[in-house]
């Protein structure tokens, strides 16, 4: 499977290097880096100055700067800024050699004291004079303080924010609210440093961490671009059922942010939404909406997502502005503007795929959607089945993002690459498409294993069902080759829709079924064909992976049961490695004669669901003489759709003549369709949606809690589990 | 207040219209002076999805009404419900001005604004903001904090909202009609008015009201609301389960439903048939009376279950000294308390109206709890009114006590 290297996409490099350096100056920003320090910070190098030799002694960050060791003798600056800044200056050099060679430098300091005001400004100057790139996180005094101390603040403020890139300030007053009144002074002061290390923390998240939806430094800086360089922001990180709902708030929440209120005026906006693996584009889209009630229309969002496995179960949003007065309005629209096509086109893969998936599929979760190809990847270890596996992996990606990505998947998998080009006629495809039955026979022996997983209801090793009962002819070399068949179909797909859509119906059930259980590869097997003429075959394609299983059952578990198998589909599936040669002169016939006719009469082009149910219907049919599994859950499906409007009895004589034509020795291409017939019956009972058993309610908004449709008989949905 | 004033109270429920004239009195008490019901069509999960249909049969059931009471009925309360509405609870807190030390009511109304300025979906809007309580400088449970000498004001608020548009809906129907409408109000919280006493709302009750299309519940807790909601299934559900397993028609499933259906599967002994007498429509067949109570109790199972699943999230159950009500149309349905007993694992009691006069014997029916509230509220609206701004002790509970 392709992974597209994501690390490459962070200006800062991630990992080992530390270009990250976090200085604290004085002692509020030294219990900022304590913090930080006690939560971890692997990403990041910490620094702390101050002239207070004793506070400097009981910080833990690892690296450590006295000022004024000569001046103030390891003293404080006694609030004199004056003698801050001297201090500062005498160890000017160890300060130069600390920052040089950073690209990112976060400095930390508290406002209104001697060294905080007096040493900080110096920091920022010689690091702006080093180059890097400077954010400042500052805490003005409480207004209990004194005004003197607030204008010394506010003096070194504007001083700072001449060297910084940009400035997060943080209100001691404000911090004040987010605290429940009756906490004792530590904890409120601790939660203070924490909201400040949090906003470190985010904001080099946001930077080093390119996520899904890639936000970075260019964002960072539209989002704090501002003339007073002061920003806003938020962080929240919740975890469990209403976690996006909980996180947003809780960002929102924030003292800068003052209920979101404060939004209103921001020209950039920008959003990071991040969690484990299990949040969902639902969740993401919640936040977004949430945001957006806060804001005005003219606001730019700037929006990043990813996933961090270091989360777990929270979902994390970090929301940064800039304090905006209206006065700049509109102003720098124009550089807002431009970043977001951008953005666009850098989107990873994944993204795409994981968009795509969304829309036909919005519930399920987004990072199973772009992980589907991990958890594919993972299902190897399962099943022998492997080559398959990648190969559906890949696809889904492929074809969501035809320019770029295959590209890039050529590169990865330069077999099939070489085979695809190839086969470009529509001739040589049959050839692939014709020697995969016996690759599958080359699989007997993971037979064993995949009864384990036939036990569970994945069949993993779709790829076996059908082989296995084939296997006598398999010769093994040909296991290499389904692996370009299926890439080459769906790369040509696109281009000759008409013809090959039969193969890819073959290839694509194939293909897919290893992913039985997961319905959003389902889906995104949708997103994989084109829209119309390729419909038909996707919907077939998922019910293919339900059937196998029982497909599997059979072959797998019980040696009766083979035996009926055999019968029903081993004929045909000998039939299907003769043929290969004749089909391969005339591949667009044979499939077009028999199979399509099938189809047909199945399915009208434009309504693939009702040809799902004939189908189902039929193969049920078919289905029935074998096995006890499918039969019941035929006669469950039989009742639900006994109460809809189709014409079941034609289509199932069609289908009867269909099953019997197959066992017959007639032409390969029946044999071929009546398999995946069969395997298309189980599918629709797994699909959620369950039409015709509601009744009057067909019409009505469907009553959806926890996932089931309250309209359909509880009674009915209870029997069925 | 030493006037009588006469409320109409419409409820325009998923299985009938019902229009209510109520007269209250000057010593306070609530004559019901006509009542108007028509069956309805064109309302789906208590949501008008046929505004014409509906406007028919609403303007039958106001014409029957007017009749009875003899009252031209102008403006009407009209309770609405719909699986959009849900309830939330939300805490909002100020700090007074440092140069003042007594709460003063601005200092109410602000702190409400406050609690009442949570994150709803943008196109959601509130019903209702109801108190539960204040705190004042941590100090728990105060009433009434206008006039105590405090730094921090909390207040704790219950918001039910929905989504806008559907509202109007409702309210614009009601309106082309012509009526004009006074004040919407949630179903459940109508109910409630008349059916949970003071005592019940004080010690903890939750009211189910589970009507045709749509389920509302409200929970009361120290006298305040603490939770509400509704959930889009009803007794209609339970018809056209019936009819769809059973493979019925539908207005058999419902006389079905209404003449034999019980909720509790141990009401009907193995083998008890009902015979359903054919007739032009329908073959006849014989059902067993088991089955129906078994497809009949597993909806309502599954539906307290949502219920519960919403409370049990707050820890309300245990909260509910009075347990839990009943009412509307489907609580009539036998073994229905035997079941919600078992689940809820709390008292259950079918409602019993608060007395008033009138016509008494059509209010006990518990399908006109919520449009008889409706009155209720509108007098407990009344009486606040010209309080609001003066004594203020009521001010905003008046959903609290009666």
């Amino acid at each position: 499977m392709i992974e597209y290297n994501t690390d490459d996409q962070s200006e800062i490099g991630s990992g080992g290097d530390f270009s990250v350096k976090v200085i604290g100056v004085g002692g509020a920003g030294a219990n900022v880096l304590d913090r930080m320090a006690l939560e971890g910070s692997e990403e990041a190098e910490l620094l702390t100055l101050n002239t207070d030799l004793r506070a400097l002694s009981t910080s833990v960050s690892s690296n450590k700067i006295q000022l004024g060791a000569t001046l103030l003798k390891g003293m404080g600056a006694g609030g004199d800024p004056e003698l801050g800044k001297q201090a500062a200056l005498e160890a000017v050099d160890e300060i130069r050699n600390a920052v040089r060679g950073y690209k990112m430098v976060f400095v930390s300091a508290g406002l209104g004291g001697g060294t905080g005001s007096g040493a900080a400004p110096e920091v920022c100057r010689i690091a702006k004079e080093e180059g890097v790139f400077l954010v400042v996180f500052c805490t003005l005094p409480f207004t209990f303080e004194g005004k003197r101390r607030m204008d010394q603040a506010l003096e070194a403020l504007d001083t700072i924010s001449g060297y910084a890139n940009a400035v997060i300030t943080f209100d001691n007053d404000r911090m004040g609210e987010l605290i429940v009144p009756k906490d004792g002074v530590t904890e409120a002061f601790a939660a203070a440093d924490k909201i400040i290390s949090q906003s470190v923390r985010a904001t080099m998240n946001v930077v080093a961490d390119p996520g899904i939806i890639r936000i970075g430094m260019d964002d960072l800086l539209s989002a704090l671009d501002a003339e007073d360089s002061r920003c806003l922001f938020g962080y929240g990180v919740a975890k469990g059922d209403s976690r996006a709902h909980e996180a947003i708030e809780q960002a929102l929440k924030c003292p800068l942010l003052d209920k979101g209120k404060l939004l209103e005026n921001a020209r950039n906006v920008m959003v990071q939404v991040s969690g484990g693996d299990s949040m969902t584009l639902f969740e993401v889209e919640l936040v977004m909406q949430e945001v957006s009630k806060h804001i005005g229309d003219k606001t730019q969002i700037l929006f990043g997502t990813g996933t961090d496995k270091r989360l777990g179960s929270a979902l994390s949003v970090t929301v940064i502005s800039s304090l905006n007065g209206p006065r700049r309005g509109h102003g720098g629209d124009d550089d807002g503007g431009s970043p977001p096509p951008a953005r666009i086109s850098s989107v990873p893969s994944s993204v795409a795929t994981a968009a795509a998936a969304a829309q036909t599929a919005p519930q399920s979760p987004l990072a199973e959607a772009v992980s589907a190809a991990e958890a594919v990847e993972k299902k190897p270890e399962l099943a022998p089945a492997a080559p398959p596996v990648s190969r559906s992996a890949g696809a889904p990606e492929e074809t969501s993002e035809p320019e770029a990505e295959v590209a890039s998947e050529v590169e990865s998998e330069p077999e099939p690459v070489a085979a695809a080009p190839e086969p470009d006629p529509v001739d040589p495809d049959p050839e692939p498409v014709a020697p995969e039955p016996p690759v599958v026979a080359a699989e007997p022996e993971p037979e064993p294993e995949p009864v384990a997983a036939a036990t569970e209801p994945e069949p993993v090793p779709v790829a076996p069902a059908l082989p296995v009962v084939e296997a006598p002819v398999a010769p093994p070399e040909i296991e290499p080759e389904p692996e370009p068949a299926p890439p080459v179909l769906e790369d040509e797909s696109p281009v000759e829709p008409e013809e090959e859509h039969f193969e890819e119906e073959d290839v694509v059930a194939e293909e897919e079924a290893p992913s039985v259980l997961n319905p959003q590869i389902q889906s995104q097997s949708r997103t994989v064909v084109d829209p119309e003429i390729q419909r038909r075959p996707v919907v077939q394609a998922p019910m293919q992976l339900v059937t196998n299983p029982i497909a599997q059952a059979f072959g797998a578990g019980e040696p009766e049961q083979e035996e009926e198998l055999e019968q029903v589909v081993s004929p045909p599936a000998k039939k299907q490695v003769v043929p290969p040669p004749r089909r391969a002169p005339r591949p667009l016939t044979p499939f077009a004669s028999d199979d399509e006719s099938l189809i047909e009469v199945d399915s009208p082009e434009t309504d693939s669901v009702v040809a799902n149910l004939d189908n189902s219907q039929k193969i049920r049919l078919t289905r029935i003489v074998p096995g006890e599994t499918g039969t019941q859950r035929v006669s469950a499906k039989a009742d639900d759709t006994g109460g809809q409007p189709v014409q079941p009895e034609k289509k199932r004589i069609v289908r009867k003549k269909v099953a019997a034509k197959s066992a017959a020795p007639t032409p390969p291409a029946e044999q071929e369709a009546t398999p995946p017939v069969v395997e298309s019956a189980g599918s629709q009972e797994m699909l959620p949606l369950d039409p015709g058993s509601k009744g009057r309610f067909e019409k009505t908004d469907p009553t959806i809690v926890d996932g089931e449709d309250l309209d359909v008989p509880t009674f009915l949905r209870k029997r069925k589990k | 207040m030493a006037r009588s004033s006469i409320y109409v109270g419409l409820e325009i429920g998923t299985s009938k219209i019902c229009v209510v004239v109520g007269e209250v009195r000057s010593d306070g008490a609530i004559k019901i002076l006509g009542v108007g019901h028509h069956p309805s069509a064109g309302v789906r999960k208590g949501e008008i999805v046929d505004a014409e249909t509906a406007q028919t049969c609403l303007h039958d059931a106001l014409v029957k009404a007017e009749d009875r009471s003899d009252v031209m009925v102008k403006n009407v309360f009209l309770a609405v419900t719909g699986a959009h509405i849900e309830g939330l609870n939300n805490r909002g807190t100020i700090r007074v001005a440092d140069d003042q030390t007594e709460i003063t009511e601005e200092d109410l109304e602000e702190v409400k604004e406050i609690a009442r300025d949570v994150s709803l979906p943008k196109e959601n809007a509130y019903i209702h903001s109801i108190i539960q309580h204040y705190y004042v400088d941590g100090q728990e449970k105060v009433l009434n904090p206008v006039g105590m000498l405090g730094q921090t004001l909390e207040a704790d608020y219950h918001i039910i909202h929905g989504v806008k548009t559907r509202i109007q809906n409702a309210i614009r129907c009601v309106r082309e009609v012509p009526l004009e409408v006074e004040d919407i109000v949630f179903g459940p919280i109508a109910a409630s008015q008349v059916v949970l006493n003071r005592e019940a709302k004080q010690q903890g009750a939750l009211l189910i009201d589970i009507g045709g299309g749509t389920t509302d519940y409200v929970c009361y807790s120290e006298g305040a609301v603490v939770a509400s909601g509704c959930i889009g299934v009803g007794g209609d559900h339970i018809t056209n389960d019936l009819s769809m397993v059973l493979k019925i028609p539908l207005a058999r499933a419902e006389r079905l439903k209404v003449e034999h259906g019980s909720a509790n599967v141990n009401h009907s002994a193995e083998g008890d048939v009902i015979d359903l007498e054919a007739d032009s429509h329908f073959a006849g067949s014989k059902i067993e009376k088991r089955l129906v109570s078994e497809i009949m109790a597993a909806r309502l199972e599954e539906l307290f279950m949502h219920v519960r699943e919403n409370l049990d999230a707050e820890g309300l159950l245990e909260r509910l000294g009075k347990g839990i009500y009943l009412t509307g149309g489907t609580s009539l349905m036998r073994g229905i308390d035997d079941l919600a007993q078992e689940i809820f694992e709390v008292p259950v009691q079918r409602n019993e109206l608060a007395s008033m006069s009138g016509p008494a014997a059509l209010f006990e029916n518990p399908q006109y709890a919520t449009p008889v509230g409706l009155i209720r509220y509108a007098q407990l609206l009344e009486e606040q009114r010209p309080r609001a701004g003066g004594i203020g002790g009521l001010f905003g509970r008046i959903f609290g006590g009666k």
